[in-house]
């Protein structure tokens, strides 16, 4: 998808319509298999099991002490594809020229920002992440229950030193609010059909599955 | 980028500028990143050991101590070697970067190995440490292989081979002095002394003063 203004939008939508019903989730992993390259994905497929891994682990609790388990785990699951899905498509800059377009040079221009930083710092946490697997392998430590926390320490301590040099840099630069941007976008024909179909989604998340199924009533 | 050549027994230099791709030939070299063509043939390698270029992401210990004991050394001698006395229970996170990297290197160049690649030793330390890591390095020479990947042009160790990263590719410039003629990157230093008639038999600080000495007569 070219135009980051419908994979946003698209984004959100299918998010909530997952939330929202389990037949809206089926749905929204319907879209998610016909409208999305599925097999970049694979490429992160260790990332995407232990995500999935710690899903299940919080659905059979609930399960357990609740119930609803089976549910939260194939909505949260889709949720999960759908972040994915946009992580892989997301350009450098797309926040910024989508918040401008939506809310104009101050407030779509701060908000855009802080999107891209949100960003860059997921980018930076992955890079991070990989080099503190490298050191724990060449120090013939094995990854585990053990390292999550120095890990955790190493990636929040790297969060927040970036996130004082941003602050620095802005500071110098003089910022204070907002900015000038005049975004372009490129709009194809898929994009409109898939933004379409998110739309047919959400529709469909809404109305009662029994409203379709009248053997179910 | 590509890359050919054979790296034998002593102190190998490969220099290049920013970006050129320094990083990524130390973690190939050390086997975290598969080739996409070619293979790396390890004769009598058994122990190999990559310093990474920023210290805090090597953290794998709650406080000094622990992490002078992740990397199975003597925390004593360490914290000695380092000036670190004293504070062996505080968090390396808390550590200045310079501090951080000193015990880092002092970790690493600790150890016993075949093959030691240092990526950017020389980032966060003052002239004083610089020299200090140079004077290490020439100590622990004859005990394999190390690679130095450095854009630093002032202070360096004694080394037997000098590479360079050079429009993507790794070129051999050859043994010193003769490399000096034929490597792009040879510090400002060197050539003022080439200039002046007098060329320094090596990279160190007492080959530089050695010539600059003769110069003078």
């Amino acid at each position: 998808m070219q135009d980051p203004r419908i994979r946003i939008a698209a984004a959100a939508v299918l998010s909530l319509s997952a939330f929202i019903s389990l037949h809206g989730a089926a749905a929204v992993f319907l879209w998610w298999v016909v409208f999305t390259p599925r097999c970049r994905l694979a490429r992160r497929f260790p990332l995407v099991l232990s995500l999935v891994l710690m899903i299940a682990f919080f659905s059979i609790v609930l399960e357990i002490f609740g119930g609803g388990g089976l549910s939260y785990f194939f909505r949260m699951t889709v949720i999960l594809l759908t972040g994915m899905w946009i992580y892989d498509e997301q350009k450098s800059g797309e926040f910024l020229a989508a918040g401008v377009w939506l809310f104009g040079q101050k407030t779509g221009f701060e908000l855009g920002m802080v999107a891209e930083m949100g960003m860059q710092s997921l980018v930076s946490v992955a890079a991070d992440l990989e080099r503190i697997r490298m050191a724990e392998e060449i120090k013939g430590i094995s990854w585990g229950v053990r390292s999550l926390v120095p890990a955790g320490l190493v990636l929040v301590h790297g969060a927040l030193v970036r996130a004082e040099d941003n602050a620095e840099l802005l500071a110098v630069r003089g910022y204070q609010c907002g900015g000038t941007l005049c975004p372009k976008f490129l709009t194809s024909t898929s994009d409109i059909v898939a933004g379409v179909f998110v739309v047919v989604v959400l529709i469909f998340s809404l109305v009662p599955v029994s409203e379709f199924f009248i053997l179910y009533r | 980028m590509s890359a050919t050549g054979s790296f034998h027994e002593g102190v190998h230099l490969v220099s290049g500028d920013v970006g050129c791709g320094k990083s990524t030939l130390a973690l190939i070299m050390a086997g975290f990143f598969t080739l996409s063509e070619g293979t790396i043939e390890r004769k009598g390698i058994k122990s190999c050991i990559l310093s990474l270029q920023f210290p805090e992401l090597s953290v794998t210990g709650l406080t000094v101590a622990e992490e002078c004991a992740s990397w199975g050394v003597d925390t004593d001698k360490i914290l000695d070697s380092t000036g670190l006395h004293g504070r062996e229970n505080e968090s390396p996170l808390s550590l200045s970067r310079g501090e951080l990297k000193r015990l880092h290197l002092a970790c690493v160049l600790d150890q016993e190995y075949d093959l030691l690649l240092l990526d950017e030793p020389f980032s966060s330390l003052d002239c004083r440490e610089k020299a200090r890591l140079c004077d290490r390095i020439g100590y622990k020479k004859g005990d394999g292989i190390t690679i130095i990947f450095t854009h630093e042009q002032n202070i360096l160790p004694r080394v037997d081979r000098i590479w360079e990263i050079s429009g993507q590719a790794l070129v051999d410039c050859g043994r010193p002095p003769d490399a000096f003629f034929r490597w792009r990157h040879v510090p400002p230093v060197i050539i003022r002394l080439i200039a002046s008639g007098q060329t320094p038999d090596n990279l160190s600080l007492d080959d530089l003063r050695e010539a600059e000495c003769r110069i003078h007569g």
